[in-house]
């Protein structure tokens, strides 16, 4: 029958008993149980009594009714805190070698921290200060290639002035082309890269001009320069007003006027230009450029909308644009339209082929945040470690301060209020660390021009975050661990202390592990950067040269006058080239599956010129006209197609058949960072040669440079040369590569250098606290081995334990980080493991040696006075 | 006499216990005084009141019987202190003397 009876809600009666003086719970518990009931038996409803109940349990807590609860004392706190700041100091100073551990432990992780976060919110502003950043959107396709499908930044030609015409909406539109020119002023003559752009541009980008009028993009004849272009070619003065010849190619030139120069970029761009000239002048200067050709693609694509919202509307009728193209290019069918906002284009960059905005930074954007949070960690448990232990020293200032009558809560507050002063001593060192030393360094070698902005807002909230984060992660074990303790027992002198908890041994070892994770990834990455630095081209990158020429006749000339050097084995001539320009196609196969390859335009030496290894079949006929409809293969195509028998396959390319006669081995034509892609060869139309590469004899490639140089100039005077040894076309990658090495390198050695510091401080701190134990061994004739194996054996089975687990976890972190960055990892084997541990032993024998001879220097009746 | 402290609210409650005699315990001063205030009250008012007043001085109380509603909890039943009727006589003087002086300010403004 009780069951049967309704009951009030369970937990405002729990909120109750927790709240309400103890002595007043049966009176006011008996109350509101008959206000239920009488709520009910006045025939309300079951919910209605409930809610009334609810609330009048809400209403009872009342001060006078509640509980004193301990911390919320309307006692004054101020001279208790100002105690602590004392003793904090007063404890800092009196063990100032743990206390430097721990401030310069977290000042470096804080140091790091900081340089994370300006990076990230230099990442994070970039283009970000375009005031239409909302409202302008670029237009993107996605097609699907070889089974996956893929986000392009490119459009359609007719699309813009389309999209213009058919909505409303659409307030401004901007088309880009990015082409090649040569750009001559006076005597200065330059390879340039030029934007065609409508004048819209300039709204939609907002970049302020130093000089000059932005409507004068309008102008057909008006170019509109950079400022670091600006200084090139005429130093400090005002270039508006002068003229610059343009040169679109052999026949086709263009007198453009200057018309204004933008103001410094900003540091946090990634759009940005170093000419604009009009769209219209694309007709100029490729008088083919059709503007109505569906089946071409332009650069891209901007429109501006009044109203975000308008672009729903724009996206449901994209449809028919679909129709069109694919109608155009069956090849390169888009399946759908999309428009990315300006304001997370760069962000997106890495999704989207071939767009306007590029991503450099993915792999920092997961990196940096891990190390910063690696750092801290790392100096976190340093702090734990030695705060437990040297809390052993202040055990009675503990237990006078609880015999007073300071309550466990009140010495927590304490400790962590310690924390929070050392933690703000340890930020300003940081912020000097990173100001000073991280940051220099860091924009050195990256080139990145990062700036700590000290003034910012978002800065300091990110700093009192990290203070009080920081603080309380390190300080709030410790605080609740040596608040735990009787006073009794800690005058009593009975208290094991520390020896019988095992999360401080668990500390100990996270802090071991942490350090055998940083040494291997320290060891690792030199390993790995030495493996990509030796790692094949898939053909022979040394001794070899190359030009790019603009056309055939430059070609034959070039070609005609170093032929004759007697130290060129062998020079060809080819569309593209390996490691500058590559084109891609779509293949068909027979069965009318297409894929989406890399395809190289060639003559028939160009594999014996380059080195590139035949596996299987044979090199292009020379002068033959049947070669005319061959390809040669690369090893990833035959896998990614399934070719059994690749020799013989038939392909079709632009609708023209191609029979497969040779296998090469792979060979990269991007740098490391990208993966191989099927690649096919095939002769290229002499009348579409655009680079000359050369084979050179062993060992004289320096004096064919200079005389290649030499011929150029004295043939062409007027455009710079263009062309290099084949070996430096990735030096950028290179020297990425080295960079991150070296980055990665000065943090694990940080991350070495915390952690033995770590150690260092723990194991002071230990010994010291056993000197007396030590003395009296000394006193009975204990000798060196005993000292010694007493200390080792206290961390042997620890350390054992704590590497057991550090080292597959370090071959897992490790291993996840090199895949991220690199397509071609290095294998890792056991070498970087093994040294790693070999390393950290050695730290740590070390860090144990220098205390055992401590203690054998130790005095044994200084070691017994203590105390 | 002195300042009594005790608030308007409070006097209310004091009265009532004092009314209620025996009955005096919290639901029933809740009940009475919701009757003549022509109002809902809180439990959380009056027992804030009762506790006030009984560290003040002017109430007593001692547990009294459980019923079965009340979940077998024991009422409260709060008695007035003599010191409390006193104050309770003193203040009602008071307000009489006032009252008095009342007819005079009233035709007062009545002339206005």
């Amino acid at each position: 029958m009780q069951s049967s009876m309704p009951r009030p809600p369970e937990w405002p009666l729990r909120l109750l008993r927790f709240f309400i003086k103890k002595e007043y719970l049966e009176e006011i518990e008996g109350d509101m149980e008959e206000i239920f009931y009488d709520a009910l038996e006045q025939e309300q409803s079951l919910p209605k009594a409930r809610r009334v109940y609810i609330l009048e349990s809400l209403r009872l807590l009342r001060p006078v009714l509640m509980k004193n609860m301990s911390g919320f004392q309307p006692v004054t706190q101020y001279p208790m805190f100002k105690n602590y700041f004392k003793t904090s100091f007063r404890s800092l100073m009196k063990n100032p070698m743990s206390s430097f551990i721990n401030v310069f432990g977290l000042s470096v992780a804080i140091g790091i921290c900081l340089l994370v976060y300006t990076f990230m919110e230099y990442d994070y502003s970039i283009d970000q200060y375009h005031k239409n950043k909302n409202e302008v959107y670029l237009a993107t396709f996605f097609a699907t290639n070889n089974g996956a499908t893929q986000q392009y930044g490119t459009t359609p030609r007719p699309l813009g002035e389309l999209l213009r015409q058919d909505f409303g909406q659409v307030e401004k539109m901007c088309r880009v082309e990015d082409r090649n020119v040569v750009l001559k002023y006076e005597d200065n003559v330059f390879h340039e890269r030029v934007r065609y752009v409508d004048p819209a541009f300039l709204q939609m980008f907002t970049f302020p001009l130093k000089w000059g009028a932005a409507s004068s993009l309008s102008d057909l004849n008006t170019i509109i320069l950079s400022e670091a272009i600006a200084i090139k070619y005429f130093g400090d003065e005002n270039p508006v007003g002068r003229d610059m010849l343009m040169i679109f190619n052999d026949k086709i030139k263009k007198t453009f006027t200057v018309g204004g120069v933008a103001a410094t970029f900003p540091k946090t761009r990634d759009i940005d230009f170093n000419f604009l000239i009009n769209f219209e002048n694309i007709r100029i200067a490729e008088p083919a450029y059709d503007i109505n050709d569906w089946s071409q693609f332009q650069n891209a694509t901007l429109i501006q909308v009044e109203n975000p919202s308008d672009l729903k509307a724009i996206e449901l009728k994209m449809e028919k644009y679909r129709v069109l193209q694919n109608a155009a290019q069956p090849d390169w069918a888009i399946t759908s339209f999309a428009f990315e906002p300006l304001v997370t284009l760069h962000e997106r960059a890495a999704n989207i082929k071939d767009g306007i905005a590029h991503d450099y930074n993915v792999e920092g954007r997961i990196g940096m945040p891990i190390i910063a949070i690696f750092m801290i960690v790392l100096a976190c448990f340093n702090y734990i470690n030695i705060a437990i232990v040297s809390a052993a020293k202040r055990l009675k200032e503990i237990g006078v301060r609880k015999v007073i009558g300071a309550s466990r809560i009140k010495v927590v507050v304490q400790f962590l209020t310690e924390n929070i002063v050392v933690t703000s001593l340890a930020l300003v060192m940081g912020i000097a660390l990173c100001f000073f030393i991280f940051l220099p360094w860091f924009v050195k070698f990256t080139g990145w021009d990062l700036e700590l902005r000290l003034l910012n807002q978002n800065l300091w909230l990110f700093l009192l975050a990290l203070v009080f984060f920081t603080g309380i992660a390190s300080g709030i074990y410790p605080a609740f661990y040596i608040s735990r303790f009787d006073a009794v027992r800690i005058f009593k002198g009975s208290l094991q202390f520390g020896k019988k908890n095992p999360l401080t041994k668990v500390f100990l070892g996270v802090q071991l592990v942490l350090a055998c994770i940083t040494i291997t990834a320290g060891v690792v990455f030199t390993q790995n950067n030495h493996f990509q630095n030796s790692r094949s081209w898939g053909y022979n990158q040394k001794d070899a040269l190359y030009i790019e020429v603009p056309d055939k006749h430059a070609f034959d000339r070039m070609h005609a006058a170093m032929v004759r050097n007697p130290d060129i084995v062998s020079a060809s001539g080819s569309t593209d080239h390996l490691g500058r320009t590559v084109s891609t196609t779509i293949l068909h196969t027979p069965a009318n599956q297409s894929y989406e390859v890399n395809q190289f335009s060639v003559d028939a030496e160009y594999i014996k010129t380059m080195g590139l290894q035949l596996v299987e079949g044979r090199v292009f006929r020379k002068d033959a006209e049947s070669d005319k409809q061959t390809l040669i293969v690369n090893e990833t195509f035959v896998k990614n197609l399934n070719l059994d028998k690749p020799l013989g396959q038939i392909f079709e390319i632009d609708s023209v058949k191609y029979e497969v006669v040779g296998v090469l081995k792979d060979f990269h034509t991007k740098d490391f960072f990208s993966k191989v892609r099927p690649a096919v060869l095939k002769l290229a139309t002499e009348e579409n040669y655009r680079y000359l590469s050369m084979r050179v004899k062993e060992g004289n490639g320096d004096e064919t440079y200079k005389a290649l140089q030499a011929t150029w100039t004295e043939i062409y005077p007027e455009i710079p040369f263009q062309g290099g040894y084949q070996e430096d076309v990735w030096s950028s990658y290179f020297d990425s590569v080295d960079r991150s090495e070296q980055f990665n390198k000065v943090i694990a050695s940080i991350a070495v250098l915390l952690a033995s510091l770590g150690l260092y401080g723990l194991v002071t701190l230990n010994v010291s606290g056993r000197v007396k134990e030590f003395s009296i061994r000394k006193t009975l004739g204990a000798g060196i081995r005993n000292i010694a194996s007493v200390i080792l054996n206290q961390y042997a089975v620890l350390t054992i334990v704590s590497l057991i687990i550090g080292a597959p976890v370090s071959y897992w972190f490790t291993k996840a980080y090199l895949d991220m960055l690199f397509a071609y990892p290095m294998p890792i084997g056991y070498s970087g493991i093994v040294m790693a541990l070999v390393i950290l032993v050695l730290v740590l024998l070390a860090v144990l040696a220098t205390q055992i001879r401590k203690v054998l220097k130790l005095n044994p009746v200084d070691g017994l006075k203590v105390d | 006499m002195k300042i009594t402290k005790l608030g308007e609210f409070e006097e209310l409650v004091l009265l009532t216990v004092v009314a209620l005699r025996e009955d005096a315990y919290g639901v029933e001063i809740k009940r009475e005084l919701e009757e003549r205030l022509g109002e809902k009250l809180s439990v959380g008012s009056i027992q804030s009141a009762l506790k006030r007043m009984e560290e003040k001085g002017f109430l007593k109380s001692e547990f009294g019987e459980a019923t079965q509603k009340r979940g077998g909890k024991r009422k409260r039943i709060y008695t007035a202190t003599p010191y409390a009727l006193k104050v309770l006589r003193e203040l009602k003087e008071i307000r009489a003397g006032l009252w008095k002086s009342m007819p005079r300010l009233a035709h007062d403004l009545k002339i206005i």
